[in-house]
């Protein structure tokens, strides 16, 4: 087999392999199966050994539980501490001060900005642009790569300030922080936010030009809608099929199934119908909820209607989040007022809590049951990518015939970007491959 | 920290300003001390004792771009980790290049975003140069949330820490790398105990 040959037979057949996704946030393979040019089997096989982080919760008492669950992802800690921290706020009926809940935006938004700036420049533009890896691509463009870890480190400063440290935060805690940040601290946040905004506006024209593979579907979109926010750390959930129903409600609209092979548990609607999280979500659901700066940056690309129809796209959406959660960030530090207590005080108890976040790779939800004494009976968290994974599979059948045709490499290319514009987190990947190709000729 | 970005209005117009600083070494420390055999390297640390004026430890749990960007312009890195692929207690070390190069026997298993051979690799492209550097790492076994550290590795970490400091003596009198330097930017190879491999 050579990299020259067509992925299929003339006849349309395919076995096609793509084993151990390597430089990924976990461990897994694709295996697509066409038989006369129909695609059987869109499989993305996820088989990293079960973690068992809801077994781990168990009998700890909701302040760990934050610290347990920002153990699940490098990448994403924020999204799985604010999900939780929610949860049991609504649960224990625990009201924070606005003041810290605009911190805990500030946190998310540095999140957003460190993941959404290394999937750009380093995991996903590479593709678009013809390299094989990250170090290719700094190569020759080694200011546009400087640019984007510029920006990247700005998210971090936020993070590893408000976080306590930038890798899986520490201070969070139920009814705020685990200290008063001084306005000092924050305001220090303002010079990086500032040229990191111009990074991010200039991110957006770049990618913006950049050209997809032409595919296109209708997919089923979901995503957090909140009554005046771009959607983060609270809001419904909505589709655009037209559901609107409350957050602590996931489990009335999609359940989790095993498939066999997953060790990741599979969402989808109870219909059975796949749905797609992330940026071209919330950019589809909630985009007139984004920062002015945002908007125009979006509208100026007028690919609004594309992020939608071809996720190659998602590469803007991602850009135009970029602009969103930097000017989003500079207003907070702008308006920062320390709160009088680092934490509202609170007292445990029982409870079912419940909540949903909006995580950089899509809506993120947690449930716990507490006991009479407050600690976690059973714990339910069910993070973006097992939700994405249906409509991964689904898109990968739907795009796969059309480079059956190609020659392999190019083919391989192609698919393996598809599966990077969903920046799924066990992968937060730049280039997978060990491909195998069974030719059934 | 002696790198400034300074991002204009483009993303192309970004520019990077270093000032010079020779023989400083920075020792980056990677994993997690709640993560079994992953805590090795932060273990390790905690032992190092006598290195030379210039030398600085940080522990940086997950090694980032940032973290190779921030070493002074002709200044050098220590990169201590844990990894697989490497018998549970053995320590490894080799030069940064050598880790960047193919046929390595340690192969990394990398849960990052980004696995460390690319996060040199990029930030070297940054860079404009090589960075001078070693990585010190020992192979682990258990890397589980919560999980103790083994018993191979445990009773590795004094010699871990050796390694750690002959690598840092050596990279710092070494003769300083600019950025524009030829020759060898990792320096010279530094002495390596029985209990040391050495990859070239």
């Amino acid at each position: 087999m050579h990299d020259t040959d067509t992925l299929a037979t003339p006849t349309g057949d395919l076995d096609l392999d793509v084993a151990g996704l390597t430089r990924v946030e976990g461990e897994g393979s694709l295996r697509l199966r066409v038989r006369d040019g129909v695609v059987e089997e869109a499989h993305l096989e996820i088989f990293e050994a079960p973690r068992y982080f809801e077994r781990l919760v168990v009998g700890r008492a909701p302040d760990e539980v934050i610290d347990i669950v920002a153990r699940i992802c490098g990448i994403c800690p924020v999204a799985y501490q604010m999900t939780a921290v929610h949860a049991f706020e609504a649960a224990l009926g625990v009201e924070i001060d606005p003041r810290t809940r605009a911190l805990r935006r500030l946190l998310y938004c540095g999140e957003w900005i460190e993941s959404h700036a290394l999937h750009v420049y380093l995991l996903h533009l590479p593709d678009f642009l013809g390299y094989h890896s990250a170090i290719e691509l700094a190569a020759d463009h080694r200011d546009e790569v400087a640019a984007g870890l510029a920006l990247k480190k700005a998210g971090n400063e936020i993070v590893g300030l408000v976080g306590g440290r930038a890798i899986h935060p520490v201070s969070v805690r139920v009814g705020g922080f685990s200290r008063v940040f001084r306005r000092s601290e924050i305001a220090a946040l303002r010079e990086p936010l500032e040229h990191a905004l111009a990074i991010a506006e200039a991110t957006v024209h770049l990618v913006a030009g950049l050209e997809p593979p032409a595919f296109s579907r209708e997919a089923r979109l979901v995503a957090l809608r909140h009554p005046s926010e771009y959607p983060m750390n609270e809001g419904r959930i909505v589709s655009t099929d037209g559901l609107d129903i409350a957050a602590t409600a996931w489990p009335t609209e999609f359940r989790e199934r095993q498939v066999a092979w997953s060790h990741a548990l599979q969402s989808r609607g109870h219909d059975e119908r796949p749905y797609l999280l992330g940026p071209s979500s919330r950019i589809t659901l909630a985009g007139d909820r984004l920062h002015p700066l945002a908007a125009t940056a979006l509208a100026r690309t007028g690919l609004a209607d594309e992020i939608r129809t071809n996720p190659y796209r998602s590469i803007v959406a991602r850009a135009v989040e970029l602009v969103d959660a930097v000017a989003e960030a500079l207003d907070i530090v702008d308006r920062y007022e320390p709160p009088t207590d680092p934490a509202t005080a609170w007292r445990a108890g029982p409870g079912l809590a419940a909540w949903a976040t909006e995580a950089p790779r899509g809506l993120i939800f947690h449930s716990y049951d507490l006991d009479e004494r407050g600690l976690v009976e059973h714990a339910r968290i069910v993070p973006p990518t097992s939700q994405n994974q249906a409509a991964i599979e689904a898109d990968l059948a739907a795009f796969a015939p059309r480079v059956l045709d190609r020659p392999r490499a190019e083919a391989t290319h192609r698919i393996e970007q598809l599966i990077r514009s969903y920046d799924p987190c066990i992968s937060c990947a730049t280039h997978f491959l060990e491909l195998e190709v069974e030719d059934v000729r | 920290m002696n790198a400034t970005v300074t991002p204009g209005r483009t993303a192309r117009s970004l520019s990077v300003v270093e000032s010079p600083a020779e023989n400083a070494v920075d020792v980056l420390v990677c994993g997690s001390p709640d993560r079994g055999d992953d805590g090795a390297a932060i273990a390790a640390a905690r032992l190092l004792r006598g290195l030379p004026a210039g030398a600085r430890v940080r522990i940086v749990g997950q090694l980032d771009i940032d973290d190779l960007l921030a070493v002074p312009p002709g200044g050098a890195v220590v990169i201590v980790d844990a990894a697989t692929g490497v018998a549970p207690g053995r320590i490894v070390e080799l030069p940064l290049r050598g880790f960047l190069g193919a046929g390595s026997e340690t192969v990394p298993r990398s849960s990052h975003a980004l696995a460390m051979p690319e996060v040199i690799g990029v930030a070297d492209m940054v860079r404009g140069h090589p960075l001078a550097g070693r990585i010190v790492v020992v192979g682990g076994r258990q890397y589980g949330l919560g999980r103790p550290m083994s018993r191979r590795v445990a009773a590795s970490i004094p010699a871990l820490a050796e390694a750690v400091r002959r690598a840092v003596v050596a990279l710092s009198g070494r003769e300083a790398t600019r950025d524009t330097a030829a020759g060898d930017p990792d320096g010279p190879d530094p002495a390596t105990s029985p209990a040391t491999g050495r990859i070239p």
